[in-house]
């Protein structure tokens, strides 16, 4: 039986995942120049947060359909929450100082988050089960699409679609456009730079969420250190797709995603490699794809080289 | 309040006293702290260091004792009695606070340490009430003496101007700096060797170490070293190896000496990395993939079972050169590719490399992948080091004094680490060293000058990565065996990058002294204070966000980086200048 569709398809599940984590990177990253390190975690609590809806929030035996949106919205609330109060208490403060010190501060936050979940939300010492939405996989040809799938496949497109129209059309949108180019002047013109820069962590945060509740559907459990390797993988994506552009976070994710898949399921059939295919090589297939793009498009697929601004 | 009470002529104290009645208050609180650590403090020997003893201070009575004794040779001073005047230059009025402090913080949490392990007062002998009270005297005392300055924060601050000091002889400041190293070992002796489950002496034994150490740096005994110490720079360093090398003698233990060889391993790759992040300005977030490369170069040659390579085992000073060989091909691999971009990349790029280290060294056990590393299980049974047919592995006497398995490991390790430190001097203060500063600052004026900035850098990268394979191939040997788990980015047991990063940051970037400190503490505070360990990455990952915030330069500073973290857009603002000027600001204001 030919597999390729099936893993071109859970590639392009995965991959849209990883973008959705990758635009909070690469808007922060695109208006205040700064790896939010701790996004991944920002990521992690939005599943948490969409699970306390469903197990705490909501009277017991509410149907998915009716969970969903009011998870979504928790998981969201959560994620942006944080990801603003860190911005507020944490970053800011640091703006101006040398790059190093709002990186390290990240770090910490990011340990800090993962040990707060770990420690204090009950039983998050192992996976916590997640609810699932109950209806069976659906079979296109020889494709089979979990239900958790399904929600990937409609919520990402959607939310890309919804932020290429909000950044290219609306006011804020532009604003925020133009702190990306050049903060300075940005302000000069008017523009409440630290509003923006609020704006774009929410929004980051509240894709992370989204993201976060497709990847409970998805594998059926959250974890307090789901948030590390998916960060690091979203930051790839983010990276590989030019960082500061929103739609290569989209693109990167979708092709790291696939890339992985693909190297998983494929490399072993290449002689020589029979040994290096398996989920266990999946990150270091995708590490070395970042490391290959650095190496020869160091501005990213779709990105354009931006001039250093030190 | 503290502005209405400067129009008075003389200035007075928070507490009105007479002067004179002050400084004896504090002398009588100091001695009477003194004798309560004769006395008993407690009825029952199940407070940790047994203190129901009469006669013979024990555990935090010994603490309480050098705390009152502090308090009670600065409260001489305040006399002006002759000898002293060397402990306090200026005369000033906050070392004697600060001095009292240690003293209440250390009687006062005894007291109420015992009252909350053995579950109430009535745990309380006469000698915990005469500590508490004698100590609370000498504060309230002290707090009464003269205020210094125009607020209350001048009294756990250091004096503006110290009177310089005249020089001694050579001969005796080279006596003063052997004794202030001396002093150094006693006292970090003393925290190594705290009891594992006594907490409490320890968490006592921290008080009185950062109080008493305020105290002496507002006196500006800390200054006077480091001036003697610049002055006699060779001997000093000396010194400070000397003492580290009298550490198995005077802490004649195989479980402290094998806490001090990580210690040692864990510092000392600090130190690589202080070369990478802190004088390049780099950042690598998977540094700790370059100690593990070494460990496991060391482990695969190195003649154990579990080895691919059993058959093979190479003589140590060959396995320390292909340890650090391996990390130095994987640094230039790594760095290659990514030091022509921006620093953020590397940044990440260092972080997926240091995961993809942790996850191919676990797939290579024959299952998942070829067999090299022998997967989670990693490689153990490594022999014990034998060089010149010194074995390692076997205790030796030299002297009266047994020198076990750990306290030889130590020996060595120290010797690598003065290597290191040395190297690194040597780096920093050469043509090439500059070059990575200038990086630092600004990479695009540094190139405009000439500076080769992806050559230095790359330099830089390796050299770092080499030092940490190279204290790698110890590690291995001295662990018996290496697995992937203490690899990963952060984690609970060190070395991992986080730890290793926070180690530089906190004890200061693009010096030697940071890291060795910081990674001292980063290694002791959890090994000593056993109820914090399931919330000791939470209380790490916020000490790295509170640190970055108020401290950023780290303990200690380097001058020209704390300029940059303090950026007040004149670069050459005198440090004690800063204080002043908020003053002025605040009182203009009110």
């Amino acid at each position: 039986m030919n597999t390729l569709p099936q893993q071109l398809a859970n590639g392009l599940f995965l991959g849209s995942m990883y973008g959705l984590i990758a635009i909070g990177y690469t808007m922060v990253y695109g208006i205040v120049q700064l790896i939010n390190f701790a996004h991944g975690e920002i990521f992690m609590t939005g599943g948490f947060g969409a699970l306390t809806v469903y197990l705490y929030v909501l009277p017991n035996g509410t149907s998915m359909w009716l969970a969903l949106p009011a998870m979504l919205i928790g998981g969201g609330l959560v994620s942006v929450l944080i990801a603003v109060g860190a911005e507020r208490f944490a970053y800011r403060p640091l703006r101006g100082a040398p790059r190093l010190a709002p990186l390290i501060t990240a770090i910490g936050l990011s340990l800090a988050l993962q040990q707060a979940v770990f420690n204090w939300y009950p039983d998050a010492k192992t996976d916590r089960n997640f609810p699932q939405l109950d209806f069976g996989p659906l079979h296109i040809g020889s494709v089979s699409i979990s239900s958790g799938s399904v929600f990937v496949i409609v919520a990402a497109p959607l939310c890309m679609a919804a932020l290429a129209l909000f950044v290219n059309l609306s006011r804020t949108g532009r604003a925020m456009q133009a702190t990306a180019q050049d903060p300075d002047t940005a302000q000069l013109m008017g523009i409440d730079t630290n509003r923006i820069i609020v704006i774009a962590f929410a929004i980051g945060g509240f894709f992370a969420a989204v993201a976060a509740v497709a990847y409970g559907l998805r594998y059926g459990s959250v974890k307090y250190d789901m948030g590390f390797q998916m960060g690091l993988k979203a930051f790839t994506a983010a990276v590989l797709g030019g960082i500061g552009n929103i739609y290569g976070a989209m693109i990167g994710g979708l092709v790291l995603g696939l890339a992985e898949t693909m190297a998983t399921s494929y490399i072993d059939g290449i002689p020589g490699m029979q040994q290096l295919g398996g989920g266990g090589w999946a990150s270091v297939w995708a590490f070395v794809l970042l490391i290959l793009v650095l190496l020869f498009r160091p501005q990213g697929l779709v990105g354009e080289r931006v001039a250093d601004r030190a | 309040m503290a502005t209405t009470e400067k129009t008075t002529a003389t200035p007075r104290g928070l507490i009105a006293l007479p002067h004179n009645a002050a400084r004896a208050l504090v002398a009588v609180g100091a001695v009477g702290t003194i004798t309560s650590t004769f006395m008993s403090w407690t009825y029952t020997s199940e407070f940790p260091g047994d203190l129901t003893y009469y006669g013979s201070p024990a555990g935090l009575q010994v603490l309480a004792l050098v705390a009152g004794v502090l308090t009670l040779l600065y409260a001489l001073t305040c006399w002006n009695v002759r000898g002293l005047g060397w402990l306090n230059p200026a005369g000033a009025v906050a070392p004697v606070v600060l001095a009292a402090a240690s003293a209440f913080a250390v009687s006062w949490f005894s007291a109420i340490a015992i009252a909350v392990d053995l579950k109430g007062l009535v745990a309380l002998d006469p000698g915990a009430y005469i500590a508490a009270i004698g100590s609370l005297v000498a504060l309230v005392a002290a707090l009464a003496l003269p205020q210094p300055g125009d607020t209350v924060k001048s009294y756990i601050t250091k004096p503006d101007n110290i009177p310089a000091a005249s020089r001694l002889p050579g001969w005796v400041e080279r006596l003063v700096i052997s004794a202030a190293t001396a002093l150094a070992l006693v006292v970090f002796a003393y925290g190594i060797g705290v009891d594992q489950d006594a907490s409490e002496t320890f968490l006592g034994y921290l008080l009185l170490v950062v109080f008493g150490a305020w105290a002496l740096l507002t006196a500006g005994l800390f200054d006077r070293i480091s001036e003697l110490n610049a002055r006699h720079k060779g001997f000093a360093t000396s010194m400070a190896f000397l003492a580290a090398a009298l550490f198995p003698f005077v802490e004649n233990d195989e479980h402290n000496a094998n806490l001090g060889v990580n210690i040692l391993v864990v510092a000392t790759v600090a130190l690589g990395l202080n070369i990478v992040v802190g004088l390049t300005g780099l950042l690598d977030l998977g540094y700790v993939a370059f100690l593990g490369v070494g460990a496991y170069a060391a482990a695969l040659v190195s003649g154990s079972e579990f080895s691919r390579f059993s058959g093979v085992q190479f003589p140590f000073w060959a396995a320390m050169l292909t340890g650090m060989l391996a990390s130095l091909v994987f640094g230039v691999l790594i760095g290659a590719p990514t030091l022509r971009l921006r620093g953020d990349y590397l940044a990440i790029v260092t972080l997926g490399f240091g995961e993809i280290f942790r996850i191919t060294v676990n797939n290579l056990d024959g299952t998942s992948g070829p067999n090299i590393t022998n997967g989670p299980n990693g490689i153990s049974m490594i022999p014990d080091l034998q060089i010149f047919g010194f074995n390692f592995g076997t205790p030796h006497d030299i002297g009266p004094i047994t020198l076990g398995r750990f306290a030889n490991y130590f020996l060595l390790m120290l010797i690598i680490t003065a290597i290191v430190v040395v190297v690194f001097n040597r780096a920093a203060d050469s043509r090439i060293g500059r070059s990575w500063i200038a990086i630092r600052e600004d990479e695009t004026a540094a190139t405009a000058m000439g500076i080769n900035g992806f050559r230095v850098k790359l330099i830089a990268f390796a050299l770092g990565a080499s030092l940490a394979g190279l204290a790698g191939t110890v590690s291995a040997h001295v662990g018996y065996s290496v697995n992937p788990a203490p690899y990963q980015f952060a984690g609970s047991v060190p070395p991992n990058s986080a730890f290793l990063l926070a180690a530089v940051v906190l004890g200061g970037m693009g010096t030697v002294g940071g890291p060795i400190l910081g990674a001292t503490l980063l290694y002791l505070l959890p090994e000593k204070l056993g109820f914090l360990k399931e919330y000791q990455l939470f209380a790490f990952g916020i000490a790295l966000v509170i640190l970055m915030r108020f401290r950023p330069e780290g303990i200690i500073a380097n001058r020209r980086r704390q300029l940059e973290f303090h950026e007040t857009g004149q670069l050459d603002i005198p440090e004690s200048g800063l204080p002043d000027t908020t003053v002025g600001v605040t009182k203009a204001g009110a």
